[in-house]
């Protein structure tokens, strides 16, 4: 369980503060898969990130499986996102000086996990890259380099499964084939998957909807079609 | 562990290429170090570590007078009394002149002569030019063993004759190896002759340089017996030396030089440190985003920071071990170029503790250097993945960085105390070293902001350029500093050559003579001068001179039992050639006193100023002179200067006539005409068969040799100089990379805007020209000032102002920096805008 209370983020623009998220509450249950909207600077990756511990709220608190994500050190967080989170990112992120295949052995390296390579393989297979674990990010489409995140972000076998706008800098086959192989990997493991997207279609095959606006909440809804109830 | 060993390993396979200016960096320092010292260290084995075969006895006595009956009984007393003598023998050593007995042979040359007796030589090897040992037989009958130079500069070979004073010797053999070495400045060639011929060649009779030696090979160690001996001898003008006391005095200079050397390593090293900690910083810039996913994916700060650790370790290790190859490279290359300078034994290989000690060197420096840009790791979120921001965080100054800071200048401080020797030393090179970096840098601040404003530049090329420069992040201030280090270095030592080596410019010192004459009886003046002018239209001037030597001070005699003025037993415990005149010397000012005028009872001397002060000798003061075993005191009545740059005879001590025109004295004649060569021979040849017991100075020949001396010591700082140059422009290199993503996004911008490929290459031209400039001028101005001090207060020679230095170093530091800047940037120029502005 993820629960959000009363998040707010102010950064400094300039000379004055800009409110990025504003006193958000709501609580996204294990296993759920959430898609979150709204416009560009609406607040979603920032949300995402805070969700991530990758960033820390200026007032507020996040608590996973009753943990207070916002109180822990940078390196508890580290060993949270280790065990817990998974990410997937826009622009992929995958490290330039790694195989497609050392790509997806690092979280499990990071995290002592003995026989990660022949995990890393079966990763590989899932997301249909057995041929190109080789291969350096340069050397792959940006499909493709999408999916070693995704199979990255799965290394670990994390409850949680955060990713920001995952098929924007797809074109929309490559990021229909992104989008199938995540819900599929959400039901298989059953993780909960928190998905960015400005694409409504996208977002419509989430259980749950939620929007926001100038950083507030201003819609927070079942999907009718795959929601089964808040 | 296994994490931060595997991704280490994966990490420096894909990042090699961009740590090599890393590996160089380090390379090239450890590698200057350990040839620097290794090479001093073999030159003190080639020379040094064996005292014993350098004066191939345990003991010597040596005088540069009869040893006295006297003296001879003292010193039997005390050998007979410690019964550790084993074995002893006698040479006498002078210079003479040497000719070929064949008429037809115009030839003469000064040479180094010795007559020695058997058994020969008591320690060390004598080895002839076959390889065979050195048979006494030889010198038999007026035999004579020479150096194989003698019989190219007299054009004479084996089994010819040749007449050395008034006796005429057979050449028997060449010796390939001579006990007691050959280093050292030396006038002449040795030539080896049979000690009781010296008699017969008239040589001891009339040579005023002779020099008796007594060695004495011993059975236990010697210190006694030399402490028995000098108390026996005290008061008179016999030295005592043990081989003891010369190998401390020898390995004291080596290691002093040893660690001055490695200091100059030190300084590379820490430049090619200051390259390093460019390459760190760009590395971290470079690795953000890897740094921010691996975060992202639960590795902490200080896993990664274990990581990049690892890697400038093992890039710092084996950069160290190059460094080693790269120096025994540098050995090799010192043997092909300068070994004619080097003592022939002289090993080349590095020494394994040195080695071991380089490259313990570069692993420290790496870590010293990159452990605060590594530290920038931990200040890397996470969070710029999802929103790029600048790097302010990575400025941010904390106490965990000044903490490190503050670590890494006490272990570089430790560093140079260790490589120093000494911490007093070591503190004032690191000093020394920020103070001229300060400065260096301040000048670079001043040139760089007087560009800014300028803004007189009409070209486009150009005001980009100048922009360029002052773009956020740039590393122009360092790489003036670095590369300006590195020219003036060398622009300094240029500077210097250039003016010592005027110094000794004929054409400059009109009184400096051609040809000077020494040992000349007074029956053999007149005639002697009178030859000369019907030769060569010149009347000689001539000047009576009297050996003698100092033995009393206002009444106390020079204690040469205490070390110190043991030390300074060279300048002071010689005997000196002193000469009388009622005039001052036209080179020469009294400086304290008043020169003499009037008669005056009492003995008077006047005495050059910087002996007076070596001597601590004020005007009043008297000096006892032993004179022939006759005691002459004098009194100070002044002391003079006398300036060298214009100068025909150089007299420490002058006396007021009337004091010494009675005692033992002989005639130096000088004439000034510059005599082709052929003339000059003839004229030598016919005077030393008129009078065989002169000696005559070729001047130009020894200025031939301080020339050869003054060139190598050139060359071997050049050559030193030149690795500080490249470890300027690997510095240069690494500033590049640093600011090579932000320069390829300003070329995609200035292309989309419209900029042709000319126009951008016209813009890199320019703005490495600029730097390149500026680096020049910073690096030759400072020469400048340097090459005129050391000039002006240490070497005392005139300086001149060389402008095909400053300008050719100006010009060539331009050049050097417009190749590399360009060469490192020049794919930039090729990139395609749009995947630079999309990857941003």
């Amino acid at each position: 369980m993820i629960s959000l209370q009363n998040l707010t983020k102010t950064v400094r623009s300039g000379t004055e503060d800009l409110t990025i998220l504003d006193d958000v509450t709501f609580e996204i249950p294990d296993g759920q898969f959430v898609a979150l909207t709204g416009a560009s600077g609406s607040g979603k990756s920032t949300l995402l990130g805070l969700i991530a511990g990758l960033d820390s709220p200026s007032s507020g608190t996040i608590t996973i499986d009753g943990e207070e994500v916002t109180a822990m050190s940078e390196d508890d967080l580290a060993g949270l996102r280790s065990e817990k989170i998974g990410f997937v990112f826009q622009s992929f992120h995958l490290i330039p000086s790694l195989t497609a295949f050392e790509n997806i052995l690092i979280p499990m390296e990071i995290r002592g996990i003995r026989d990660a390579a022949d995990r890393a393989e079966m990763l590989l297979a899932d997301v249909g890259l057995v041929n190109r674990g080789h291969h350096y990010p340069t050397e792959l489409s940006g499909g493709e380099q999408q999916r070693v995140a995704i199979a990255r972000a799965f290394a670990n076998q994390p409850r949680i499964l955060l990713a920001d706008e995952p098929t924007g800098n797809l074109d929309s086959r490559n990021g229909k084939h992104i989008l199938e192989l995540m819900t599929a990997m959400h039901s298989a493991r059953s993780v909960t998957l928190v998905l960015v997207t400005h694409d409504g279609e996208l977002a419509s095959q989430a259980q749950r909807s939620i929007v926001l606006r100038d950083g507030l909440v201003i819609t927070d809804e079942m999907n009718l079609v795959n929601g089964t109830g808040k | 562990m296994n994490f931060i060993f595997s991704l280490t390993r994966r990490e420096i396979r894909s990042s090699w290429r961009r740590l090599l200016f890393f590996f160089l960096c380090i390379a090239l320092g450890v590698g200057s170090i350990v040839a620097l010292r290794s090479l001093i260290q073999n030159l003190t084995r080639a020379v040094g570590t064996d005292a014993r075969a350098l004066l191939t006895a345990d003991i010597e006595l040596n005088s540069t007078a009869d040893f006295s009956p006297t003296e001879i009984s003292k010193i039997e007393e005390v050998i007979s009394r410690l019964d550790i003598v084993e074995d002893r023998n006698e040479s006498i050593t002078t210079s003479a002149m040497a000719s070929p007995a064949d008429p037809a042979n115009p030839n003469t040359r000064l040479v180094e002569l010795k007559g020695i007796e058997p058994p020969f030589p008591l320690v060390g090897e004598f080895l002839m030019e076959d390889g065979a040992p050195f048979d006494f037989r030889l010198l038999k009958d007026h035999g004579a063993v020479v150096a194989k130079i003698l019989l190219e500069d007299l054009k004479v070979g084996v089994g010819d004759r040749i007449r050395i004073g008034e006796a005429e010797f057979q050449i028997r053999g060449i010796f390939e190896q001579e006990p007691g070495g050959s280093s050292g400045f030396r006038l002449g060639a040795r030539v080896f002759v049979e000690k009781s011929a010296f008699d017969t060649a008239g040589i001891t009779r009339n040579s005023s340089r002779v020099r008796r030696v007594i060695l004495y090979r011993t059975s236990e160690n010697p210190t006694e017996l030399v402490r028995q001996l000098r108390e026996a001898l005290q008061g008179t003008t016999v030295r005592v030396r043990s081989y003891r006391e010369t190998q401390e005095n020898i390995g004291e200079q080596f290691t002093r030089t040893e660690n001055y050397l490695a200091l100059t390593g030190l300084l590379i090293l820490v430049l090619g440190g200051v390259g390093v900690w460019n390459v760190a910083r760009a590395f971290v810039e470079q690795k953000r985003k890897s740094v921010a996913v691996l975060k992202c994916l639960g590795a902490g700060g200080t896993r990664i920071i274990s990581v990049y650790l690892l890697q400038i370790l093992t890039l710092g290790l084996v950069g160290s071990i190059f460094g080693v190859f790269l120096a025994q490279s540098g050995l090799l290359f010192v043997r092909w170029r300068f070994i004619e300078a080097l003592p022939e034994k002289m090993s080349y290989a590095v020494g394994g503790w040195t080695a071991m000690q380089g490259v313990l060197l570069g692993v420290a420096i790496s870590i010293i250097f990159s452990a605060l840009p590594l530290l920038q790791v931990r200040n890397i979120k996470p969070r710029l993945l999802l929103r790029d921001e600048n790097n302010a965080s990575l400025r941010r100054l904390d106490p965990a960085k000044w903490l490190l800071g503050l670590v890494s200048v006490l272990a570089l401080l430790g560093l140079a105390v260790w490589q120093a020797g000494s911490m007093i030393v070591g503190v004032f090179f690191l000093v020394g070293l920020a103070a001229t970096a300060g400065v260096l840098y301040l000048a670079a601040l001043l040139l760089t902001s007087i560009l800014k404003r300028l803004k007189i530049f009409a070209s486009f090329s150009l005001r980009q350029a100048v922009n360029s420069l002052h773009r956020p992040g740039n590393q122009t201030r360092i790489i003036l500093l670095a590369v300006g280090l590195g020219a003036f270095v060398v622009l300094a030592v240029h500077s210097l050559q250039a003016n010592l080596v005027r110094e000794f410019d004929f054409t400059l010192n009109q009184r400096l003579p051609s040809l000077f004459f020494i040992d000349i009886q007074k029956s053999q003046i007149d005639e002697l001068v009178r030859i000369i002018e019907a030769r060569i239209g010149e009347k000689a001037e001539t000047t009576p001179t009297v050996r003698a030597r100092i033995s009393h001070i206002n009444g106390e005699a020079i204690d040469f039992q205490q070390r110190e003025v043991r030390e300074q037993r060279g300048q002071i415990g010689r005997e000196f050639s002193v000469t009388y005149r009622p005039k001052l010397d036209l080179n020469e000012t009294v400086v304290a006193g008043k020169w003499w005028e009037t008669d005056s009872d009492v003995p008077q001397v006047s005495v050059e100023d910087e002996m007076a002060t070596r001597l601590k000798v004020d005007v009043g003061d008297s000096i006892t002179f032993d004179i022939s075993g006759r005691k002459v005191t004098a009194q100070v009545a002044n002391l003079r200067k006398i300036d060298l740059r214009n100068t025909r005879t150089a007299f420490i001590f002058v006396f007021r006539p009337g004091v010494l025109e009675n005692a033992p004295q002989s005639f130096a004649a000088t004439v000034l005409n510059r005599v082709p060569p052929t003339e000059r021979q003839r004229l030598q040849r016919e005077l030393l068969n008129i009078f065989p017991n002169i000696q005559i100075f070729d001047v130009a020949d020894i200025v031939a040799t301080v020339q050869r001396l003054v060139n190598n010591f050139v060359l071997a700082i050049s050559f030193v100089g030149s690795f500080v140059i490249l470890s300027g422009i690997l510095i240069l290199i690494g500033s590049i990379a640093l600011t090579k993503s932000q320069r390829i996004y300003e070329n995609a911008i200035l292309k989309t805007l419209g900029a042709r490929r000319s126009t951008l290459a016209a813009i890199l031209l320019a703005e490495y020209g600029l730097l390149g400039f500026l680096a020049g001028v910073i690096g030759a101005g400072f020469a400048v000032l340097l090459s005129w001090s050391v000039s002006r207060f240490i070497m005392n020679i005139r300086w001149e102002f060389d402008p095909a230095i400053t300008i050719g170093g100006i010009a060539a530091t331009s050049l050097i920096v417009v190749l590399v800047g360009c060469l490192a940037s020049f794919d930039v120029l090729f990139r395609k805008p749009l995947g630079t502005l999309r990857s941003q």
